[in-house]
């Protein structure tokens, strides 16, 4: 018992990492959201809008690459799943707010940044919550 | 799959984190095999196989019916001899 509190603050050190790469890239996602949001934008402000959305998606390529190759095999397969079940979570959302925006209820364009936001962070939850549970 | 994982870490007074760094894997996944709720990769096998200075059949059981011949688990009614 006596080295397992090492291998734990390993363990959280590594959750610790997620959550460092993780937050900057969900609060760079809300820059991103918040720039695109506005109507009627210059030119400057759409290339203000485009550069932030392209950097925060090399970012969340980023992070995913780091968090993989982090990991090792079992850690990999619970990061797929929790990924998994995001991608599911994204691909209803973003087929209800399609047919929502045909409805002519919402603007679809304007659900776009925050399905993806919430995908990834149920992601960032799901696999954090079940690497800590995982005992 | 079942495994003798921890059989043979009790009978070397290691902990799963020893276990784990000698595995060069996490805590979690040593517990993840030693509870069945996840299968290793073959290479994985292999690495806790040279740990153990054992072989793969001796440390991991098929999860079937027909696991009567399988090394390391008792053979019911057939003598040794």
């Amino acid at each position: 018992m006596a080295k397992q509190a090492p291998q734990d603050q390993v363990a959280r050190a590594a959750r610790r990492v997620v959550l460092i790469d993780g937050l900057p890239v969900v609060a760079l996602g809300g820059v991103a959201l918040a720039l695109g949001s506005r109507p009627d934008q210059s030119a400057a402000q759409k290339a203000w809008w485009i550069a932030a959305t392209g950097v925060f998606a090399l970012a969340v390529a980023w992070v995913l690459l780091r968090a993989f190759r982090r990991a090792d095999e079992y850690l990999r397969k619970i990061q797929l799943e929790s990924m998994a079940i995001a991608f599911a979570v994204v691909l209803v959302a973003l087929q209800v707010a399609t047919v929502l925006d045909s409805a002519g209820v919402i603007r679809l364009h304007q659900l776009t940044q925050p399905i993806l936001i919430g995908g990834m962070a149920i992601w960032l939850v799901t696999a954090d919550l079940r690497t800590r549970f995982n005992r | 799959m079942k495994n003798r994982l921890r059989e043979l870490r009790a009978a070397r007074r290691w902990s799963q984190a020893d276990l784990a760094d000698r595995c060069q894997v996490s805590r979690q996944a040593i517990n993840a095999i030693e509870t069945e709720r996840y299968d290793p990769s073959l290479p994985l096998a292999f690495t806790i196989a040279d740990v153990f200075d054992r072989t793969i059949e001796e440390i991991f059981l098929p999860d079937r019916a027909d696991t009567a011949n399988a090394p390391g688990l008792p053979r019911e009614g057939i003598s040794e001899d």
